[in-house]
């Protein structure tokens, strides 16, 4: 108990230890310490002691063995190395024309023309004019997606009839895992290290496929406003890093990490990496870049299942349900129903339902069999059908995901607990939980990590850990007639649990999977199955388990969030005794930055009845 | 300016074999995808797997020499399905991108997309329509078309 307890502050520490590693120094004006050459090496100050170590973890990308340490060894190296004769694609002046640039400026390095066919004709290739930091968001029923991903989008001149953004090329940095890894071996590599991670060159289109098509990702594409110099920077570094190896790390050193290098190599002092603490989370990297003042403008491009869901939910009643029928099969494309309808309402109708059997196709694998001919049907009938509108796009939200609530939270509140009074906090360093305040993220949708809640009781000045979160995870997505997502939560960690006599810090695992329906904008009616495992050797039989059920209503709006309910849990290994719960929470939300939260619990266990109620104030940054 | 996003499109896709008129089979259109479960840490922890692979399909290089029909079977290749539903709408930016990739001017453009949307059934006669046969079908239309003929001409 008393080790969770000091893991308190430590998480803290943790969480709001803000750039401290990335402060260059000042104290020597040696060429070798100026921070551009510091990023250009990849370098990061040793936590304890004065030296440096390179983040990159392959020896060619170094010109002095000694490079990945000695930031001076690499700079002689280097110097000596753009000075030799020769040239050609293995030259170092063609392998790091970043660094050649940066040394003719810095110290006025004149060196004869070379060529570097291999760099000339891929910057030629890539012809870009500005670049795009392409975001993709989470989705509705995955909040494991909520981090979101990132990838630098280098568009072509914008004033050429033949640019098209489909066919830019996109610069993504990713572990580079083996496709036969399992998920835990998976996370326990990305963690500690173990994949390479590698710099990849790929067409939009395919970024698009992935994100938008398979994952359900709607895409932001915030363009830098980076000049044409900057831009040359930038693609000269990506040159220089791509082939080689920067080992990949989850939290830190991903994907949004180390194009934020690239932003800060093409724009000198930007220090965006300054930011980076224990954790880069992609949508917060977005958040510095855009208070940076970095963006010039902002796209929004839907996924294929926002469109989709757009496109439907615009239908008049009786035509989404003569999509549904043409979906399932009942009712024939070539049909009277069908045909009957105006050319511009029947060129709907298609659009959308075709939409709707590729989304189902992709998401919820309908066989081929059943789905290509239908869909051959529907595009063979919609093709016949000249001048109808293009299907209307979703708008975009009015608040970016960039633009939401800072996922660090912090809660002070005070309350009572069967009558002893206690003043709790709360620490939560990420992300979102479903009283939050919902613009920027996906309604229904909860993801918390680490979070610790810590009890004073007042009566006998004892201080408790309430509750300690390792994940908790929650997806309650609506169902319709188009759509039957699967409700769901799983978390794991602390809590205190009643034996009986007295509340025991025990661990726990908890899942549930259940349905959601839609009541009215921004209000949802769940049920959700549940099942509890917790372990204390206070239980009498060490553990006990309990099957059980949540059924809840659920709130959200701008101002404010409400959810209640009853649950109901049977414990059947030790305890023997059921256990039921009324809850109602509500979080009124003042701005983005601040909620007052208030809840109450009334509680039957053991055969007496118990409340708990709490009050306080939320903050997020 | 041409021969650089055909290049750009072959850069990008270096990797993968790809169809040609005549030659290589192509994507089927609807196959969908195979073997892409989704990670869940993976999006959790914002990795992603550096070897994605997306449609694949048989066929060789070298079988046409115009940069322009190849450029546009590789694309087909990859986004048969997006570029049949722009198709079958006459508009959408799928369809755009073929006209891009192969050089159709803004004045022509028009021609393009209503040639494409009015002979869809002939472009794709069945659900079992691969992208070799519809670029081949695609080709064939625009050398009969009088204002579309010089974009193919080998």
């Amino acid at each position: 108990m008393g080790n969770l307890l000091r893991l308190g502050p430590a998480l803290f520490t943790l969480a709001l230890t803000l750039s401290a590693q990335a402060e260059t120094r000042t104290d020597d004006e040696a060429i070798y310490q100026d921070p551009a050459w510091l990023l250009l090496g990849h370098y990061q100050p040793d936590t304890w002691s004065d030296g440096y170590t390179s983040q990159a973890d392959d020896p060619n990308f170094f010109l002095s063995e000694h490079g990945k340490h000695s930031p001076q060894a690499e700079f002689e190296a280097t110097l000596e190395a753009m000075r030799q004769p020769g040239g050609g694609d293995q030259h170092a002046r063609c392998r790091f024309p970043a660094r050649t640039a940066w040394l003719e400026e810095r110290i006025g390095l004149s060196l004869p023309e070379i060529e570097c066919p291999a760099y000339d004709t891929w910057v030629d290739t890539l012809n870009t004019e500005t670049v795009t930091l392409v975001f993709a968001a989470s989705y509705l029923n995955s909040p494991s997606s909520m981090f979101g991903h990132t990838f630098l989008r280098l568009d072509p001149p914008s004033d050429d009839q033949e640019t098209n953004l489909l066919l830019a090329s996109t610069i993504s940095y990713a572990a580079d895992a083996a496709a036969h890894d399992s998920e835990l071996l998976f996370a326990y590599k990305g963690i500690f290290g173990g994949y390479p991670g590698i710099t990849t060159v790929q067409p939009y289109y395919e970024k698009i496929r992935l994100y938008s098509d398979i994952e359900h990702r709607d895409l932001w594409e915030y363009t830098l406003n980076l000049t044409q110099d900057e831009v040359d920077v930038l693609l000269a570094h990506a040159w220089e890093i791509q082939d080689h190896n920067f080992d990949y790390y989850f939290f830190d050193e991903n994907c949004a990490y180390r194009l934020l290098a690239l932003i800060d190599v093409a724009r000198p002092g930007t220090n965006l990496l300054g930011e980076v603490s224990t954790h880069a989370i992609p949508s917060d990297t977005v958040r510095w870049v855009v208070d940076k003042g970095l963006v010039s403008k902002v796209f929004y491009r839907p996924s294929a299942a926002t469109s989709v869901t757009y496109s439907l939910s615009t239908l008049p009643d009786e035509q989404q349900t003569l999509s549904a029928a043409i979906a399932n099969g009942y009712v024939d494309v070539d049909s009277e129903e069908v045909s009957a309808l105006a050319p511009a309402e029947r060129a709907r109708v298609l659009d959308a339902t075709y939409d709707y059997v590729r989304y189902q196709s992709e998401a919820e694998a309908w066989p081929r069999e059943f789905a290509a001919p239908l869909s051959h049907d529907l595009l063979r009938a919609r093709s016949t059908i000249d001048d109808a509108p293009s299907p209307e796009q979703p708008p975009e939200p009015p608040i970016r995901d960039d633009q939401g609530h800072d996922t660090f939270r912090f809660s002070l509140g005070a309350g009572q607990l069967d009558h002893r009074e206690f003043t709790q906090i709360t620490l939560r360093p990420a992300y979102h939980d479903v009283l939050d305040p919902p613009a920027g993220y996906r309604s229904g949708a909860q993801l918390q990590f680490l979070r610790m809640d810590a009890r004073y009781y007042t009566d006998n000045d004892e201080l408790q850990m309430e509750k300690l979160v390792g994940v908790e995870i929650r997806s309650l997505s609506p169902r319709n007639q188009f759509f039957s997502p699967l409700s769901w939560q799983v978390g794991f960690g602390g809590r205190r649990t009643d034996t009986g006599s007295e509340r025991v810090f025990a661990p726990y695992l908890e899942g549930g999977a259940g349905g959601s329906w839609k009541l009215a904008t921004g209000t949802q009616a769940f049920a959700i199955a549940t099942a509890d495992l917790e372990i204390d050797d206070d239980l009498r039989r060490g553990y006990d388990a309990a099957p059980g059920a949540d059924l809840g209503l659920l709130f959200q709006s701008d101002q404010l969030s409400l959810m209640a309910g009853a649950k109901t849990k049977a414990w059947i290994v030790s305890s023997q005794h059921r256990q039921d719960q009324a809850y109602a929470r509500a979080n009124w939300h003042l701005g983005r930055e601040f909620s007052l939260f208030a809840e109450f619990t009334r509680e039957d266990h053991y055969d007496r009845y118990q409340s708990t109620w709490q009050a306080g104030l939320h903050a997020y940054f | 300016m041409k021969k650089l996003i055909a290049g750009a499109i072959l850069l990008g896709a270096s990797s993968m074999a790809f169809a040609q008129p005549g030659c290589g089979v192509g994507a089927m259109i609807w196959k969908g995808q195979s073997g892409i479960a989704p990670h869940v840490l993976a999006a959790t922890t914002n990795g992603t797997f550096g070897n994605q692979t997306f449609g694949m399909t048989t066929g060789t290089l070298g079988c046409s020499t115009n940069e322009s029909i190849q450029s546009m079977a590789m694309y087909m290749d990859s986004n048969i399905d997006k570029v049949a539903r722009d198709m079958s709408r006459g508009s959408g930016e799928n369809l755009d991108t073929l006209a891009v990739l192969m050089g159709v001017e803004e004045a022509d453009r028009d021609t393009f997309r209503k040639t494409l949307q009015d002979n869809f059934a002939s472009i794709f006669p069945s659900s079992e329509t691969t992208s070799g046969e519809a670029v081949d079908a695609i080709v064939a239309l625009m050398e009969q078309n009088d204002a579309l003929s010089k974009y193919v001409a080998a």
